[in-house]
C-alpha cells in the first residue's frame, strides 16, 4: 500500500490581529494549523518578528548592540535605524527605565519617549512596560492615551492590573492589549475571559503566555505553548484563539551563555556569536511550538529567523 | 477527548406553544426558544415536528431555514418519524457548522433511518432497542451490532453513528440504572459515540428534584465515556455539571471563569 | 495497542458465514477484541489482516540502537549504544519523550587534511557538564563525495573514528560503503546509504556488517515504498534520512513521518530519523543553529551539522535537556557548593532549593551582581522555595544537616549565610542550630539579589 498523507484539519482559526496602521500594518495570528505545518493547509499568515529597543538607549546594552546603533543619539534615532533591519516586521519599545527597583523614571518622561518614537517612525509599534504591575498600570494606560490612533500593542496586562490596562488600552483609547500570564495555561485562558467580560474586543487581544531562554526552564514554556495550541485549535476554544507573542530577547540576553566574556569562559568562543545563537535557537523553539510573533534584539538574529520563517511558509 | 455535545430538546411539538407556532409558521416563539437554548450553551438544536403527515416536508424546510438563517447555520437534529420530512430538511440544510443529525433509527421498524442517514451523509442517532425496550445489555448489544453493521455496510463512518442506550425511569426501574451506565461504558470501549434522552431517568419526580437527578446521571454517564445528550439546556444545574465534567475529562481547558464561557 | 471490535470488524470478510460459530462478523470481532476468541478462528481472514492484527500489539515506533557511546550521558546511564526513536507521543506533555536527539558534525572526502583535522578537533572541544548531563557531539558524519575512491573514503572514516565518536557513513557508492564498513563495522556505525535505486545491495552490506541502515527517498512516498520493500526483505534495523530537498520539504517529512507512526500507527514509518541541517544551510552557522533547534523540537533523532560550535551547542543542549525531561518530574540540581564569580572560602554564602529553575534564576542574578559568593544547594525535594518549605523539605533542620554532611564549616571560613526572603521565618531556628553563623534574610525575589548583594558589599 502506498503512503497517503493524512492531513490534520482543525475547525478553528486563530484570530488575526492587526498592529499599526496603513500599509506598514502587520497581522499577527490567523493560522489554522500547528506552526509551520504548511502541508496540512496553506500558510495564511506567517509568524512575525519585532526588534526591541529600550527607553534607556544604549546605556545597558552590550558592545555588539552599541555597534549596531552607532551614531544614534536618541531613542528615536535608534527606532529609525531598527526598522531598517532586514526581516523586521514591527518595533518594540521597552520602557524598562520605569522599574521602581531600577532607574524609576517618572511616567511622564517615559510617555514622552514613547511619543517621540511613535512620531519618528511610521511602523507598527509594541510598547512594553517595566514589569512592575503598579507602575505599568499607570504607565501603559498613559502610553495608550498618548499614542491614540496608532493601533499600538501594549504589553502587558496581568492578573493584577488587567482592569486598568484593559480599560485604557482596550476600551478608552482603542489600542491592542497584551495579556500576560507566566506559563500557566489556566490563567492564560482566564485573563482572556476577564478581558472579554471587561468589554475588550477579543479581536484586539494578543497573549504572552510566558517566556524563558533555552535551557532555563524552557520545558514549561514548550508545554504551555503546545497545550494552548492544542486547546485553541483542537477544542476550538474561543477563549484561547488569540495570537501569541513571545518576548525572547529580554530573556536570552541576560543568561550566562550570552554575557560571559571570553576571559570568563575560555573555550566558549566569541560572546556575540553565543548571544545570537541563544537568541535564534530560543526564538525558533518558541515559533515551533506556537508563538505567532517573537521579539528579538540583534539584527543577525532577526535576519536568520526571518529567513527560516520564509523558507517554511 | 472531544467536548460533550448537548442537543437542545425544547423545540418540540409536545410543547403546546411550539406546536402552535409550527402549525401557524409563527417564527417568533420558535426563535425565542432557540435563542434561549443557544445562549445557555446548546451545541445542536433538536427540531421535533412530530409525525406531521402531509405537511412535514414543508414544515421541516421552513424550520431548518428559519433557524439556520437566524443563528449562523446552527447544526440541527431533525426529529420526526416522517422520512420525507427529514430528507426535505436536509435538502435545505447548511453543513458549515456540522452535519445534520437524523433522529432517530432503531433496530426494528425504524432501521431504514440508518439508510436515510447514510444516503444523505448525515449523523444518525441509533436507539439500541427493537420492539420494546431491551431486557438486558446482551440484547442492547445485539441491537447495537445490528445497527452498526447496517451503517458500516452502507459506507457510514462509525463516528457518525451515535448510539442511544435508552435511559430508563428510576421510579419503577431503579435496579436497571447501572445496566444502562455500564452499557455506555461498553459502547465507549468499542470506540463508539453515544447520546440519549437523559431526562427519562427522572420522569415523574418532583420538579425541583429533576435537575439534581439529571445532573448526577450525566456525571456518571460521562464517567463512562458518554459523548452527547439530548437535554434541556436551560437547566442551569445540568449545564454546569456538564461543563465541570468536561473540565475533569480534560475536554476543555480550565479557567476560573469556565462556567461563564 | 489493542484494536477495538470495530477496527477488527473492518478487517473481517463481512460475509456473516457463521463458520466461526458467531452469528455475525461483528459479533466475532467483539469477542476477539475482548480476548474471548482468537483471530485464527475465522477461516476467511486474509493474510494481510492477520499481519495487521498481530502487529497491532507492537510499539508504534521502534527503538534502534547504533554507535558506541564515547561517554555515559550521566551517572545513571549504563547503555553502551545510542538508543534512537522509541517515542510514543507527539508532544512532551502527553508523556515523556524517551530518547533524546543526538548531534553530529561532518567531515567529507572533499575537505583537505588540515580542514578535517580542525573539524575533528572542534568536535572534541565540545564536552561539558550541564545539570549532571555530559554534553558533547555524539556522532561524526563522514560524507563520501561523488567519485571518491574507496580507499580514500575508508581512510577518512578511519581518521574520523580516531575522534572517538560514533559514526554515520553518508555514502551512495557500494564499493566505498563496503570499504568503510571494513574499517569501522565493530563501532556500529550507521550506514546512511540506501535509496530506491540501491537499497537491496546496501541492505545486504548493512545486514552482513550488523549495522543500522539509513534510508532516504526523493519524496516521502518514495521513502515509504523503499522502507516497505526493505522490511519485506527482512531488514527492520533502519533509520530514515529525511532528505535535503529544501527546508520546507524536510520539515514536512519530519512531521509526516512521525505523525504517521504515532498518530496513525503506520509502522512502516515507525523508525527514528536523521536530518542533515549542514546540507540544508551549508556555510550559514546561524541558520544551522536555527534548524538544529527546529529539528530538535520536531522529530529529528539525529541532527547533523557541518560543525558544532559552543555558540550553537550551549542553547541547543539546554533546549534538548528541557525538552526531554519528564514533565511530571521537576529537574533538580545536585546538592553541593557552587562557587560563583570566583568565590573562595572567605566569600559569603547563600542558600536556596535544588529545583533547577530556582537555581538558574538565582545563580544568574548572582553572576550578574559580580559579587563572589558560594551558593549552597541542599536536597529540598526538587521543589520551589515555598513549596519545599511547606513540605518540610527546606527547613532549619534540613539546612543544618546539609551544612554538617557536606562539611561546609571546614570548607568555607565565611560565616554569613543568606537565606531566601520567602523563608525569613527560619532565621531564629537556624541561628539556634548553627551557632557561630550570621543568618541574613535575603530578598523575596531573585531579581532583587543584585542590588541586595551590592548594597551588602558596599556596607561591609
Amino acid at each position: 500500500m502506498p503512503f497517503t498523507k493524512k492531513l490534520q484539519k482543525f475547525n478553528a482559526t486563530v484570530r488575526s490581529v492587526e498592529v499599526g496602521t496603513g500599509d506598514k500594518a502587520v497581522t499577527l495570528g490567523g493560522g489554522n494549523t500547528l506552526p509551520f505545518y504548511s502541508f496540512d493547509a496553506p500558510t495564511t499568515n506567517t509568524a512575525k518578528i519585532g526588534i526591541e529597543i529600550s527607553d534607556m538607549g544604549l546605556a545597558h546594552e552590550p558592545d555588539c548592540i552599541k555597534e549596531v546603533y552607532a551614531g544614534c543619539e536618541t531613542v528615536a534615532d535608534m527606532a529609525k535605524k531598527a526598522i531598517t533591519m532586514e526581516g523586521v516586521d514591527f518595533l518594540c519599545l521597552r520602557l524598562e527605565g520605569g522599574d521602581p527597583n531600577g532607574e524609576n523614571r517618572p511616567v511622564e518622561e517615559l510617555v514622552a519617549v514613547a511619543k517621540e518614537v511613535a512620531e519618528a517612525v511610521d511602523f507598527p509599534l509594541v510598547v512594553e512596560g517595566c514589569k512592575n504591575v503598579e507602575k505599568d498600570a499607570e504607565l501603559l494606560s498613559k502610553v495608550a492615551e498618548a499614542l491614540q490612533g496608532k493601533n499600538v500593542l501594549l504589553m502587558s496586562a496581568k492578573e493584577e492590573n488587567y482592569k486598568n490596562i484593559g480599560a485604557a488600552a482596550g476600551l478608552a483609547y482603542n489600542q491592542l492589549v497584551g495579556a500576560e500570564s507566566a506559563v500557566d495555561i489556566n490563567l492564560a485562558k482566564q485573563l482572556n475571559v476577564l478581558l472579554k467580560q471587561l468589554g475588550v474586543d477579543s479581536g484586539k487581544v494578543v497573549m504572552n503566555v510566558g517566556s524563558s531562554a533555552a535551557g532555563y526552564g524552557f520545558d514549561y514554556l514548550i508545554s504551555t505553548l503546545d497545550r494552548v495550541k492544542a486547546a485553541a485549535l483542537g477544542q476550538n476554544d474561543d477563549s484561547l484563539l488569540m495570537p501569541i507573542i513571545t518576548p525572547v530577547a529580554s530573556e536570552t540576553w541576560s543568561v550566562k551563555e550570552s554575557v560571559a566574556t571570553e576571559e570568563d569562559a575560555p573555550g566558549w568562543g566569541c560572546v556575540v556569536e553565543r548571544a545570537i545563537d541563544m537568541e535564534v535557537e530560543t526564538a525558533v523553539a518558541c515559533l515551533a511550538c506556537g508563538s505567532d510573533a517573537v521579539i528579538l534584539k540583534h539584527p543577525t538574529s532577526v535576519a536568520t529567523v526571518s529567513k527560516l520563517i520564509s523558507a517554511l511558509s | 477527548m472531544d467536548k460533550f455535545i448537548t442537543i437542545g430538546e425544547r423545540l418540540s411539538t409536545t410543547a403546546p406553544t411550539v406546536n402552535k407556532a409550527f402549525l401557524e409558521r409563527d417564527a417568533e416563539p420558535i426563535l425565542k426558544r432557540a435563542k434561549a437554548q443557544l445562549d445557555a450553551g446548546a451545541v445542536y438544536l433538536d427540531v421535533n415536528i412530530g409525525p406531521a403527515e402531509g405537511y412535514g416536508e414543508d414544515l421541516m424546510k421552513w424550520a431548518v431555514t428559519l433557524l439556520q438563517e437566524n443563528f449562523d447555520n446552527v447544526p440541527l437534529a431533525l426529529d420526526t418519524s416522517n422520512k420525507a420530512a427529514i430528507e426535505a430538511g436536509i435538502s435545505v440544510y447548511n453543513r458549515s457548522k456540522g452535519k445534520p443529525i437524523v433522529n432517530s433509527a432503531d433496530a426494528a421498524g425504524r432501521i431504514e433511518f440508518v439508510d436515510l442517514a447514510a444516503a444523505n451523509d448525515a449523523i444518525v442517532i441509533a436507539l439500541c432497542n427493537g420492539e420494546g425496550i431491551a431486557a438486558d445489555n446482551d440484547e442492547r448489544m445485539a441491537y447495537c451490532t445490528q445497527l452498526l453493521e447496517r451503517g458500516l455496510g452502507l459506507g457510514m463512518a462509525e463516528e457518525d453513528m451515535w448510539f442511544d442506550p435508552l435511559f430508563v425511569v428510576i421510579k419503577g426501574m431503579q435496579d436497571k440504572q447501572m445496566d444502562v451506565l455500564n452499557f455506555i461504558g461498553d459502547l465507549t470501549d468499542m470506540g463508539l459515540k453515544t447520546t440519549g434522552g437523559l431526562s427519562n431517568n427522572s420522569n415523574g419526580m418532583p420538579k425541583h428534584i429533576r435537575p439534581i437527578m439529571d445532573s448526577a446521571m450525566v456525571a456518571m454517564a460521562m464517567m463512562k465515556g458518554f459523548t452527547s445528550a439530548i437535554v434541556n439546556p436551560n437547566d442551569l444545574r445540568l449545564m454546569e455539571t456538564i461543563k465541570s465534567c468536561d473540565i475533569i475529562r480534560n475536554a476543555t481547558l480550565y479557567a476560573d471563569s469556565y462556567l461563564e464561557v | 495497542m489493542a484494536l477495538t471490535g470495530i477496527q477488527i470488524f473492518k478487517l473481517t470478510p463481512k460475509k456473516n458465514c457463521k463458520e466461526c460459530g458467531c452469528p455475525t462478523c461483528m459479533a466475532f470481532s467483539m469477542k476477539v477484541a475482548q480476548g474471548a476468541m482468537t483471530i485464527d478462528q475465522c477461516p476467511h481472514m486474509s493474510e494481510d489482516a492477520v499481519a495487521t492484527l498481530s502487529e497491532a500489539s507492537a510499539p508504534p515506533m521502534k527503538t534502534i540502537k547504533a554507535g558506541v557511546k564515547a561517554f555515559a550521558d550521566n551517572k545513571n546511564d549504563s547503555e553502551k549504544e545510542f538508543a534512537l526513536g522509541g517515542e510514543t507521543v507527539l508532544f512532551r506533555h502527553e508523556k515523556t519523550f524517551v530518547n533524546k536527539t543526538r548531534y553530529a558534525a561532518s567531515v567529507c572526502t572533499c575537505m583537505d587534511d588540515a580542514a578535517v583535522e580542525a573539524r575533528l578537533a572542534s568536535v572534541a572541544a565540545i564536552d561539558y557538564d550541564r545539570i549532571g548531563d555530559r554534553m558533547y557531539v555524539e556522532f561524526v558524519a563522514v560524507d563520501c563525495a561523488e567519485g571518491a575512491a574507496p580507499e580514500a573514503y575508508a581512510a577518512l572514516v578511519k581518521k574520523a573514528d580516531g575522534a572517538g565518536r560514533a559514526l554515520i557513513l553518508n555514502v551512495k557508492d557500494e564499493a566505498c560503503a563496503k570499504a568503510a564498513l571494513d574499517v569501522c563495522k565493530d563501532k556500529k556505525p550507521i550506514l546512511n546509504a540506501a535509496d530506491a535505486s540501491n537499497y537491496e545491495a546496501m541492505s545486504k552490506l548493512a545486514s552482513d556488517a550488523g549495522v543500522v541502515l539509513g534510508v532516504t527517498g526523493a519524496s516521502v512516498e518514495e521513502l515509504y515504498d523503499t522502507v516497505a520493500a526493505l522490511e519485506k526483505a527482512g531488514n527492520k534495523n533502519l533509520i530514515l534520512d529525511l532528505g535535503t530537498a529544501s527546508i520546507k520539504d524536510t520539515f514536512a517529512n519530519a512531521v509526516l513521518v512521525r505523525r504517521a507512526a504515532l498518530k496513525d500507527t503506520d509502522r512502516t514509518f515507525g523508525y527514528p530519523s536523521i536530518v542533515n541541517v549542514g546540507k540544508l544551510a551549508s556555510g550559514d552557522s546561524h541558520m544551522q543553529a536555527a534548524l538544529a533547534a527546529l529539528f530538535t523540537m520536531k522529530y529529528g533523532s539525529i541532527v547533523v551539522m557541518e560543525e558544532m560550535s559552543y555558540a550553537q551547542a550551549l542553547p541547543l543542549y539546554g533546549l534538548r535537556q528541557n525538552l526531554f525531561t519528564d514533565p511530571q518530574k521537576a529537574p533538580r540540581i545536585e546538592p553541593g557548593i557552587y562557587p560563583i564569580n570566583g568565590a573562595d572560602e572567605n566569600s559569603v554564602c547563600l542558600t536556596t532549593v535544588d529545583f533547577a529553575l530556582t537555581y538558574f534564576l538565582v545563580s544568574g542574578e548572582l553572576e550578574r551582581s559580580g559579587v563572589p559568593c558560594n551558593l549552597l544547594i541542599s536536597d529540598a525535594g526538587g521543589l520551589s522555595v515555598l513549596t519545599s518549605w511547606a513540605a518540610g523539605k527546606f527547613s532549619s533542620g534540613s539546612i543544618a544537616k546539609y551544612i554538617q554532611e557536606f562539611e561546609i564549616e571546614s570548607k568555607i571560613k565565611n560565616r554569613t549565610l543568606i537565606i531566601p526572603g520567602k523563608v525569613a521565618v527560619l532565621k531564629g531556628d537556624l541561628e539556634a542550630k548553627l551557632p557561630g553563623w550570621n543568618i541574613v534574610v535575603g530578598p523575596t525575589e531573585a531579581v532583587m539579589l543584585v542590588k541586595f548583594l551590592k548594597d551588602m558589599q558596599a556596607n561591609a
